[in-house]
């Protein structure tokens, strides 16, 4: 018993200094601070959507230009989302306020702010439900410091600017509810308080631009279908000059067996670019080998929804696309790329929202026979399910030794990896493509994955320094193993991971580098037909043909 | 007793009330946190400013450049660049060595002390500056490097190129 606090040593322990005030009184100007916010939605952007009060406005100004009645909105906002929702409604009354989330959540342990702690993060939101819609809230407000009591308090301005502030430091990852007791998901908490602030006109742009974008041409970068097709032409160039092999893939082809899509950062940005290629590779392989007729769509022509950061309704209008064109094609089934929040939509929200899509077959590998049951109702399938499952069945011929220079370790994106429990799949594609690979620490993988810090619509340029205090918690664990066992290559699943975790590395570890797991596939696929290649899908030497350059 | 002798003697101390005093820069609610000596996986702020610190402790209880001082001291400002920090703020945590100093050093080595608290906060500064310029570096040309390097290789777009526009500050 002798580690026993002894009562002398206890009372030198009480700290008579006096707090730093109750975290209720948000400071009489709320501190946006540069670096940590990101740009008010464009007016134009907002006005296509045909979503309320679009107008020109800087979130640093005193003066946001909210409609007169914005506290009106905002009371039956909330009103209706919690009849609406009954998760919401749960996660307002249930949180007993433990703790157990406060030091769970990147953005709070890089930025060390403590209003991101999530249940802190909620309880701004709380506060104004506890005054407005419970009786214990109303019946307190009555006597003298029954409000504070009741943990409750008036919309105001400020707190308004203060939800504002902090619901878009929330990348809706979901770490924190892997910890909660209750289960309570604090994703669905900043999804409510986007979709609300969207009731007066308060979104980002790099959120509704890209939505308004989605919305008019189909995809998040406003690209036509000709450009669409010009760049894909250009990968088609590309693999021809590094395999000798013509992996032209087909468009709109009415009757395919598949209809791919992915997120279009995978068509127009690095790295993505090259996981595109792999894509390419991959079902010209399938094609030669076992006759699968897959097809690409120009209209359907983006996997993610930025609509899922906007509201519910946003979401239902950008996804619908997907259904449509493979009712339109008469394709047997949808086959999805790598991407993230694409998964969550798909996953937890599409089937019920513009399904059930029966007319669509259950997804089954003609090559293999496998039967996707978690993707019997949905209709779509992961692309890594779909390749881990062709290496289980020994359909694919692997030269792992053109993946010989990358020493792996592998991120979970959070949205497949907690919101659909794709866990194993790409680690099986990654050992069969690739010899070295090497986990980061558990408590920062899988199920209990730390964010990118960019996600949710937050991976725009201005909020830099919010994205890299984010990114701490990753960046933290890639420098372990990139430290300890010499990694050089950090593969991911998500397209908005690929670009993000590429500027996290710049930041942190500049010695590793971002791949996707279907640009390590085409790298090692063994196409019929195929030259003596010596380059990669980057254009550089493989391993061992270094001299030929 | 001369000044890196005492240092390694009460390089715990000073590490402690360094440590301490740094974390006390955090907001209240958050140093609790932070302060922990937690998983460093669970508590990278944490667990980095420890061996930051550590590392500058051993640095200048034995011998040190400005060169030097800048790399132990990279992690910990690395951080401290992109939260939302002032600043002053950002390297303010150096200066707290000096009131350390006075409590744990003789009073015969409190100049002297002093004088390297100086070098390690011009050190600091330095390594601040250099965050902050990678930070505008990513800010100017994250979308162009992504987004517009594909289109420029695919000639969907023909303008100044990236080299062009970096020159030679391409890292």
């Amino acid at each position: 018993m002798s580690d026993q606090i002894k009562p002398d040593e206890l009372i030198n322990k009480i700290d008579y200094s006096p707090g730093s005030g109750n975290w209720m009184d948000t400071t009489p100007s709320v501190q946006i601070q540069p670096g940590m916010y990101c740009y008010a939605a464009k007016a134009e952007s907002v006005e296509t959507l045909g979503l309320p009060n679009a107008r020109p406005w800087n979130p640093l100004d005193e003066d946001w230009h909210l409609p007169e009645n914005w506290q009106e909105i905002i009371f039956n906002g909330i009103k209706e989302r919690l009849e609406r929702f009954r998760t919401f409604k749960i996660f307002m009354d249930v949180c007993v306020r433990c703790g157990a989330c406060a030091d769970k959540c990147h953005f709070f342990l890089g930025t060390g702010d403590p209003k991101n702690m999530p249940v802190l993060r909620a309880e701004l939101l709380r506060s104004v439900y506890r005054n407005d819609f419970t009786t214990a809230g109303k019946i307190l407000a009555k006597i003298p410091g029954g409000s504070r009591l009741a943990g409750a308090r008036p919309m105001t301005l400020d707190v308004l600017k203060e939800w504002w502030y902090y619901f878009f430091q929330c990348t809706e990852c979901r770490r924190c509810s892997v910890f909660c007791p209750y289960g309570i998901d604090t994703a669905e908490i900043t999804i409510m308080a986007r979709e609300i602030f969207n009731l007066i006109g308060l979104n980002i742009d790099w959120i509704a631009t890209p939505v308004s974008n989605c919305f008019k041409t189909g995809n998040h970068l406003g690209i036509q279908p000709h450009a669409f097709k010009d760049m894909l032409d250009f990968f088609v160039e590309d693999l021809e000059e590094i395999t000798g092999v013509n992996c032209a893939p087909q468009y709109q082809k009415k009757g395919a067996d598949i209809l791919f899509i992915t997120p279009s950062g995978d068509v127009f940005a690095d790295p993505g670019t090259y996981t595109c290629q792999g894509y390419l590779i991959l079902f010209k392989y399938l094609k030669e080998k076992y006759g699968l007729d897959v097809t690409w769509s120009t209209y359907a022509s983006e996997g993610g929804n930025f609509g899922f950061f906007t509201s519910h309704e946003t979401m239902k209008r950008l996804n619908a696309k997907m259904y449509a064109e493979a009712k339109r094609l008469g394709v047997k089934w949808i086959l999805g790329g790598e991407c993230g929040h694409m998964w969550r939509v798909i996953h937890q929200y599409m089937d019920t929202m513009n399904g059930p899509a029966d007319f669509l077959e259950v997804p089954m590998n003609p090559i293999t026979g496998t039967i996707f049951e978690n993707a019997r109702s949905t209709k779509m399938v992961h692309i890594t399910e779909f390749t881990a499952d062709l290496i289980k069945h020994g359909k694919l011929e692997l030269d792992k030794g053109r993946n010989g220079n990358r020493i792996m370790t592998f991120h979970d994106s959070c949205n497949t990896s907690r919101g659909m429990g794709l866990l194993d799949e790409p680690r099986y594609v990654i050992q069969n493509v690739c010899d070295n690979f090497f986990e980061m620490p558990p408590n920062t993988i899988r199920e209990q994955t730390f964010c990118c810090g960019s996600g949710s619509g937050l991976n725009a340029g201005e909020n830099m320094e919010l994205r890299m205090a984010g990114a701490l918690p990753r960046a933290n664990a890639v420098k372990y193993v990139h430290e300890k066992f010499g990694v050089n290559t950090l593969g991911t699943i998500c397209a908005i991971d690929r670009a993000a975790l590429s500027t996290l590395c710049e930041y942190w570890v500049p010695e590793v580098e971002v791949y996707g797991i279907h640009e390590l596939v085409g790298n090692a696929l063994i196409l019929p037909g195929e030259k003596n290649r010596t380059q990669d899908l980057r254009m550089e030497p493989l391993p061992g043909c270094e001299e030929d350059e | 007793m001369e000044i890196k002798q005492s240092l390694k003697a009460n390089k715990s101390l000073f590490l402690k009330k360094w440590f301490q005093a740094t974390i006390e820069t955090y907001p209240k609610d958050s140093a609790r946190i932070l302060g922990k000596d937690a998983n460093r996986f669970d508590n990278p702020v944490g667990a980095i400013t420890r061996e930051s610190l550590e590392e500058i402790l051993d640095l200048i209880s034995d011998a040190y450049t400005s060169i030097t001082l800048e790399k132990a001291l990279d992690p910990v400002i690395r951080i401290r660049a992109v939260q939302a920090f002032t600043a002053a703020d950002a390297v303010s945590f150096v200066f707290a060595l000096k009131s350390i100093g006075e409590e744990l050093l003789d009073p015969s080595l409190y100049r002297q002390f002093d004088r390297m608290v100086d070098e390690i906060a011009l050190a600091a500064f330095n390594k601040f500056m250099k965050c902050k310029e990678e930070i505008f570096l990513l800010k100017a040309t994250e979308s162009k490097r992504r987004i517009h390097r594909a289109f420029e290789r695919a000639g969907l777009v023909a303008e100044l190129t990236e080299e062009d526009l970096l020159g030679s500050k391409k890292s």
